[in-house]
């Protein structure tokens, strides 16, 4: 009988230890009023969001200035219309608070710049309403012009390996393509790699991946290298590649942009990409209303954040004209076009400014000023 | 002749003594069912505490231990959990699912009076996810543990209006091991691209905190026993400035059995042998 009482003490001396190390791991909460909603919101933005620094906000000063603004008898839709205005500060697409009747988004990031994009007008007169399309892609080479063009709207969805494979091909004849991602929002990030992966020679490094490691507005992690790797058992297209993008060129659409954009056979024409390479983090709030933000950075190649958008390649800075697009032509697709035949024709074998032997890196001039690096001419692989 | 007479005398001596001493250490199977309610939280997911309900299947073996069967028991337990919550709003859910699978050996003191008091250890894996259909990038915490368990328990055996019954409490409570927990804002994405540094923790009551009670009284009608009892069982880890915390409150219900093995062409010691049991 000792030998319970004492266990049974130890038993009554160990279960407050338990119980304190538990209650230890606190988790802290609000009230599910207008003022600890607000505190809510911005405790969770203080402790995530990840680009104070690099955009220079203040979140404290933010947070004070809103906080002092707000009324105990507001409503919902007050509250919410409040707590918006205190995300646009953030000046970040991707930062949005959802409730039951609203979502709000900071658009400047593409509603101050020229649309650049007219989806009438490529169906139009450029495809003749005749394409092919499967998996997000719309495709069609335009046989006269000797231009595969490929049109890629989300990267919400992404076909088959085998889909993008027979797309390729079945335009092999063409002398470049042309990847449209205009007004593409983004999506699945991982659709960037499957994309990329046809356009690889070697194992390629894509960018740096960071995140925080702790609530501290400078609490992040080393940058992690990621690389992708070249779709060996595809088909895989080392000809010209010019991506065309715009100001809503947005998220894992600038994500596939930053990797592109060093890949020697590519250019980039059109307008600045929207940007957006924080990668989204969710919570909510105690009233029920979700947050999304910024949570994790992703650098391109060269270590540079791209939030704020890649500028096209050198002479690639091409806008739509309003006098071209009432005569059904887009500028930028016609920028893109030329370019690519010009570069064909200087670089033909038969061509007086052919090069002698093929110079992976020699810097071609296609269109009127674009420089473009690429392989001249290299022949399509085909690895089925 | 003389020796060779010798050692079979002393083999059939030995042989005898084996019989006269042969013991039968039957196998206690119980299969039980849980409900009750759970109490969610994962600040990777959401810093808001989600309440629902909580399930899980059971399956508890003990045995009395070869080696010394009075005093040593095995106890051996597999649970698959599965709970669903909602937040305070009751607007969003967050659903978690748990399997464990957890070995001990635990010292067995009997007292008079019908009452034993178990201690020992034991180790055990757990795994399962917790995840949050709302969010975006961060949808579920996967969860990954592999710890070494302190274990005690009591037991009172008796009869209850002719029936024999017998009334249990078990704890566990982890004392070291490793578990998986992603950085403060990594995300799975990342971990998929490669970067796998920092994933694993040590593991002690402080960072891992994970309680297992549970009260049983199995009431014995014949071969069958009717296990009915209630389980508190609580889970917190603090790592990376990550908070995962689950409480459940079950009631438990089931049937469980005791079952021996014998083959044919064995001597197991007949009708002679004593049958130690690992909790009758």
């Amino acid at each position: 009988m000792k030998l319970i009482r004492n266990i049974l003490i130890c038993a009554a001396l160990l279960t407050p230890v338990a119980a304190g190390l538990q209650s230890c791991h606190h988790i802290e909460e609000w009230d599910n009023d207008v003022y600890g909603n607000f505190d809510a919101l911005w405790t969770v933005l203080d402790e995530h969001y990840c680009f104070f620094g690099d955009k220079d906000v203040d979140w404290q000063e933010v947070g004070q200035r809103y906080r002092a603004a707000i009324k105990a008898d507001w409503d919902a839709r007050q509250l919410f219309d409040h707590c918006a205005d205190m995300l646009d500060e953030l000046r970040d697409g991707h930062t949005n608070l959802s409730s039951w009747f609203d979502v709000s988004y900071y658009r400047k990031w593409w509603s101050d710049y020229p649309q650049n994009y007219d989806d009438r007008l490529i169906e139009q007169y450029y495809l003749d309403f005749d394409w092919h399309s499967g998996g997000g892609f719309r495709y069609k080479y335009l046989e006269d012009r000797k231009v595969a063009y490929v049109r890629y709207s989300s990267f919400t969805v992404c076909a088959g390996e085998s889909f993008i494979d027979n797309m390729l091909y079945s335009m092999r004849e063409a002398d470049g393509l042309i990847i449209d991602i205009r007004d593409n929002g983004g999506g699945d990030i991982t659709n960037v790699e499957r994309i990329a992966a046809h356009f690889l020679e070697e194992r390629t490094l894509a960018g740096y991946i960071s995140h925080k490691t702790g609530p501290g507005h400078d609490d992040f992690s080393e940058p992690y290298a990621y690389y992708f790797d070249p779709a060996t058992k595809h088909v895989r297209w080392f000809k010209p590649v010019i991506i065309l993008t715009n100001r809503s060129t947005f998220s894992a659409a600038n994500n596939f942009v930053s990797v592109m954009q060093y890949l020697p056979q590519v250019a980039i024409v059109g307008d600045r990409t929207g940007g957006g390479c924080g990668m989204p983090f969710s919570s909510e709030l105690p009233c029920g209303w979700s947050v999304r933000f910024s949570a994790a950075p992703v650098y391109d190649a060269q270590m540079q954040l791209t939030e704020s958008g890649i500028s096209p390649s050198a002479g690639g800075e091409v806008d739509m004209n309003p006098e071209d697009a009432a005569k059904g032509v887009d500028t930028i697709l016609e920028f893109a076009i030329t370019a690519i035949n010009r570069y064909a024709e200087e670089n033909r074998p038969d061509s007086p400014d052919a090069p002698d032997s093929p110079d992976t890196n020699r810097p071609a001039d296609i269109g009127s000023s674009l420089t473009m690096c690429a392989h001249p001419f290299q022949p399509l692989l085909l690895r089925l | 002749m003389t020796k060779l007479f010798r050692i079979l005398s002393l083999a059939a001596a030995l042989v005898c003594a084996a019989a006269a001493s042969a013991q039968m250490r039957p196998v206690l199977s119980a299969y039980t069912l849980e409900a009750g309610s759970s109490h969610l939280a994962d600040t990777y997911l959401s810093p808001l505490k989600y309440s629902g309900f909580a399930l899980a299947l059971n399956y508890e073996r003990m045995q009395a231990m070869k080696f010394d069967p009075s005093r040593w028991v095995m106890r051996m337990n597999a649970r698959v959990g599965f709970e669903s919550a909602q937040n305070p709003a009751r607007n969003a859910s967050m659903l978690d699912l748990d399997l464990s699978y957890t070995w001990g050996m635990m010292r067995r003191f009997n007292f008079s009076g019908g009452w034993s008091v178990l201690a020992g250890g034991s180790t055990g894996i757990d795994g399962g996810v917790f995840y949050n259909a709302r969010n975006s990038n961060n949808p579920a915490s996967a969860k990954c543990a592999w710890t070494v368990n302190a274990a005690a328990g009591a037991l009172y055996n008796g009869r209850l209006r002719g029936i024999p019954f017998c009334a249990r409490y078990m704890a566990e409570l982890p004392l070291t091991g490793v578990f998986f927990g992603p950085q403060y804002g990594e995300l799975y994405y990342e971990i998929y691209l490669g970067d796998r540094s920092k994933l694993a923790h040590c593991a002690w009551p402080g960072n891992f905190f994970r309680l297992d009670n549970l009260a049983t009284v199995d009431l014995r009608f014949g071969a069958t026993v009717l296990r009915l009892g209630y389980r508190c069982a609580v889970l917190s880890t603090k790592e990376a400035h990550l908070v995962t915390r689950r409480v459940t409150h079950t009631a438990v219900i089931g049937v469980a059995s005791e079952w021996i093995s014998l083959s044919a062409d064995r001597s197991d010691g007949g009708e002679h042998a004593r049958v130690i049991s690992a909790m009758y």
